[in-house]
């Protein structure tokens, strides 16, 4: 392999690990405050990828096409919390404590058949957001880098400081943070649980979102591709032992790096490498390997 | 008797069936919903009875599948000895992914799930050389004993066969004490542990027979039609398991039964409506699981007429009236800590606590809030590691040993944050701290053959809560009592262990005089028996009036120990709990 080739490949997992912690982020947000998550993050995904390409495709301005975009993965968050995670408050001991598992994975096929309805089965290509053609390369130190996977790491850095920046310095993210601690400590300092429920799924969903918009240029689009990208976020995810945001941003990078390293050395089972280490880290570590920092929050 | 009888008419159903079917086609359905059965039926121990969910079982019914199907073709086994092996090969990987529930569960089990079957799927495309991907393997030997006309209804015998032993199993199992013991693992860990359950290795022992009935439905189906593809193992074949386990109502063992059945009903509905497959599945899974949670099963018993639930009419001041508690003399056991210390992230919880607990006697542990005492509790009981120092139960360490290893040795403990399982009984509760009579194959026989099914335990249980004047709420769910009696069937489940030392942790907190006279009546009457008593109270009456011994903990630091009397006039223990001269000034 040559020293291009290296860093393109690099530059390439990193860009794929940029998307995973996007899309781990959600899971991890949803987590933290109510101790489910959505089991189609990776759907909601693919949805926000398709949508984008249709606006692009229809002629509307790519800044535009973003924020409906953005706007629609926000509802679509709200919609999701109301239908398939508060009806269950109620059910209380009458269901199994896994039952968000079942109906959020419910919505998800929902999803993917509504998708395969308007766009149909076949792989689709989403013209590229940040330059003219899907192939647009940049020098990077005198090496040939894809703009698009340039792009895709600078704006995936800047949504996880914002992340961070809500998290821990504004009212709402200190509100996540108790919520999570003691749901019933926080209704009586005040703050309003049920909204931050609502506000942890709608967040969730938008980092799906972004991370759809972005994904969109970097790969073949068909309706399922949502499951894979589900079960790599959750295995980064519990890399950070969902409960470290710091480890799953680390977790997130390394596990797209060696996954497009693995993917170079064997085209045909490369992929599944990095996912069978994170099943193997898990049974000799099972808070995952970065995950005590933070574990005693809960 | 009911019970049997159905048996007797599901054999006459199987045999007959065959005759009675209009055509071939609902021969082959028929086949279809017995294999699919079995594996429901694997799922449903898996998520309904221990709690643990699977989102990869489209995985281990794939690897009975391949397994059974390469064994009969590449090597020739017999199809009796490749099924087995095959299924051989859903419980070698049912053990791998269950390692992984072994030191965690929840969401990292159904995402180490949902990661091994989506694995196994793309093993199944790509390894071409091994599973001929999506052309698929041909020429799997079909059963047919040599009559090949016949051979389709053999089939069906086979399989429906497997499927009324399976579900024999999956009822003994929900009715005896492991579908109790699974329950309480579910539950509460803790109190799993308490009574001496292995928890890893039970979490471990159900995930693998899931895998394993998973993996009997895989190699079934592949003998059925004597070709298999990767197109069949895909994340549908286990979300459909999963609708048909969920539908047919969770935990309970007729469910998999009709879940199974409608399943089949929705798949031929589906292949029609093939465009919107998925849409059905996901709005079948998310309708069913919040609006008709019990499922199919639920709804069958709404219809039928309930049985008036009786209520506990609330504390009545019985107390442990006229019957007597008839257990043997124990020999009660002697508990020596020397040098105890545990600290939570730099605060210091307990310090180089020396103790001695003296057979047969009731010891207790006092001190203000925060001194460590249930701490100390946890820590003996093994549900929390000390950091340092000893813990010796007639003179074994056990300080190496897990919470169930030293409830073996005949440590028994209350809680102060009452565990109690709410899936079962009152009755149930207690059986679960009594040792089995039995093992469990004359067990099984005992409850297929006649109704008095765990007689002794039940006696044996029912004494004690008859004892404790609580005998009229056996048949109660823990939720639906008051809570003074909540506390009293921790203490029968307690004494149903026939511990030789006791750990009770704040016996009467919450409590009336009378209920606590009557708690400190039923003490009295266990260190009689010979059993040593260590508690921890706060309600000092209680204490003075019940304890030889008492020892005060003030921040993790032993201040005072001795007799009530001396307890009462010493000043260290004094100022600990009324503050010195100079704060009261």
């Amino acid at each position: 392999m040559s020293l291009t080739n290296f860093f393109q490949l690099l530059i390439s997992g990193i860009a794929m690990g940029a998307i995973y912690t996007l899309t781990a982020k959600g899971l991890f947000i949803a987590h933290l405050a109510t101790h489910r998550l959505n089991f189609g993050q990776g759907d909601f995904m693919m949805v926000a990828a398709f949508l984008v390409m249709a606006f692009l495709v229809a002629g509307i301005h790519p800044v535009l096409a973003v924020i409906l975009v953005a706007a629609i993965l926000c509802l679509m968050g709200y919609l999701l919390e109301r239908i398939a995670i508060r009806p269950l408050d109620a059910l209380a001991d009458r269901t199994t404590p896994y039952a968000w598992i079942l109906t959020t994975a419910g919505v998800a096929l929902i999803l993917q058949n509504v998708v395969e309805l308007i766009w149909g089965k076949s792989a689709q290509y989403a013209p590229p957001l940040f330059s003219t053609t899907r192939d647009s390369v940049v020098s990077v130190f005198g090496v040939g880098v894809f703009l698009e996977e340039l792009a895709v790491i600078i704006v995936a850095f800047v949504v996880v400081v914002g992340l961070y920046w809500f998290l821990f310095k504004t009212r709402w993210g200190k509100g996540i943070y108790a919520v999570a601690f003691n749901p019933e400590a926080a209704n009586l300092l005040g703050v309003d649980v049920r909204g931050v429920i609502v506000l942890v799924f709608v967040i969730a969903s938008l980092l799906a979102g972004i991370a759809g918009v972005l994904i969109g240029p970097l790969v073949s689009l068909h309706p399922h591709i949502g499951l894979i990208f589900t079960i790599k976020a959750l295995a980064v995810a519990s890399l950070g032992g969902f409960s470290n945001p710091i480890g799953i941003l680390v977790g997130g990078i390394l596990f797209g790096v060696a996954e497009s390293f693995s993917n170079y050395w064997d085209s045909a089972f490369g992929d599944l490498y990095p996912l069978l280490f994170v099943l193997i880290s898990l049974a000799i570590k099972p808070t995952g390997l970065f995950g005590e920092v933070k574990a005693d929050v809960r | 008797m009911t019970r049997n009888l159905g048996y007797l008419l599901a054999i006459g159903l199987i045999v007959g069936f065959p005759f009675v079917a209009p055509n071939s086609f609902y021969l082959h359905l028929a086949q279809i919903f017995a294999y699919t059965a079995i594996a429901v039926i694997g799922l449903n121990l898996l998520l309904g009875l221990s709690g643990q969910m699977s989102l990869g079982h489209g995985g281990f019914y794939a690897l009975g599948a391949y397994g059974s199907a390469l064994l009969a073709t590449a090597f020739g086994w017999p199809i009796g000895f490749a099924i087995l092996g095959g299924i051989a090969l859903a419980v070698v990987f049912g053990i791998l992914v269950g390692l992984i529930c072994l030191r965690t569960r929840g969401l990292y089990l159904a995402m180490a799930t949902l990661a091994f079957g989506f694995m196994v799927e793309i093993a199944a495309q790509r390894w071409t050389s091994v599973t001929g991907g999506a052309m698929g393997l041909f020429g799997i030997p079909q059963l047919y004993f040599g009559d090949f006309r016949m051979g389709p209804t053999y089939f069906f015998w086979v399989t429906a066969a497997l499927l009324l032993c399976v579900q024999i199993s999956s009822d003994y199992i929900f009715s005896s004490r492991y579908g109790r013991r699974l329950q309480a693992i579910k539950e509460s860990e803790s109190f799993a542990r308490t009574i001496g359950l292995n928890v890893p290795l039970w979490r471990t022992a159900i995930f693998t027979v899931s895998a394993a009935l998973a993996g009997l439905g895989g190699a079934l189906f592949a003998h059925q039609s004597g070709f298999i593809s990767s197109e069949a193992f895909s994340i549908r074949l286990t979300i459909g398991l999963l609708i048909a386990t969920v539908i047919g109502g969770l935990g309970r063992s007729y469910g998999p039964i009709l879940g199974a059945a409608i399943l089949i009903a929705i798949a031929e509905t589906i292949a029609a409506l093939h465009e919107i497959g998925y849409l059905l599945y996901g709005g079948i899974l998310l309708m069913v699981t919040i609006l008709f949670p019990e499922g199919a099963i639920g709804l069958l018993n709404k219809l039928a007429p309930t049985r008036k639930v009786k209520e506990d009419p609330g504390n009545r001041g019985e107390t442990a009236s006229g019957r007597e508690l008839d257990i043997a003399t124990v020999a009660g056991a002697e508990l020596r800590i020397t040098g105890i210390s545990k600290s939570y992230a730099g605060v210091l919880a307990l310090a180089e606590l020396d103790m001695n607990v003296t057979p047969g006697s009731v010891h207790a542990l006092i001190g203000p809030n925060g001194a460590g005492k249930s701490t100390f509790i946890n820590v003996v009981a093994g549900l929390y590691r000390a950091d340092s120092g000893s813990i010796s139960l007639d003179g074994e360490n056990v300080v190496a040993l897990n919470a169930y290893q030293r409830a073996r040795l005949g440590l028994a403990r209350t809680f102060q944050n009452l565990q109690l399982i709410q899936g079962v009984s009152v009755l149930d509760n207690v059986m679960l701290g009594l040792r089995p009579s039995q093992v469990a194959s004359a067990d099984f026989l005992h409850w297929l053959a006649d109704r008095r099914h765990e007689a002794r335990e039940r006696t044996e249980a029912m004494a004690i809560l008859d004892y404790l004047g609580i005998g009229h709420l056996a048949d109660l769910r823990p939720k639906d009592i008051a809570y003074g009696h909540r506390k009293l069937v921790e203490l029968a489940r307690a004494i149903a262990q026939k511990p030789r030392i006791m750990l009770l942790d704040e016996p009467v907190a919450g409590l009336n005089p009378q209920e606590a006279e009557a708690i400190a009546k039923v003490i009295a009457r266990l260190r009689e028996r010979g059993v040593t008593i260590l508690l921890v109270e706060h309600n000092m009456d209680f204490v003075m009036s019940i304890s030889d011994r008492i020892t005060v903990l003030d921040f993790g630091h032993c201040i005072a120990e001795g007799t009530p009397a001396e307890i009462q006039e010493n000043p260290a223990v004094i100022k600990a709990y009324l503050g010195t001269d100079e704060a009261a000034a």
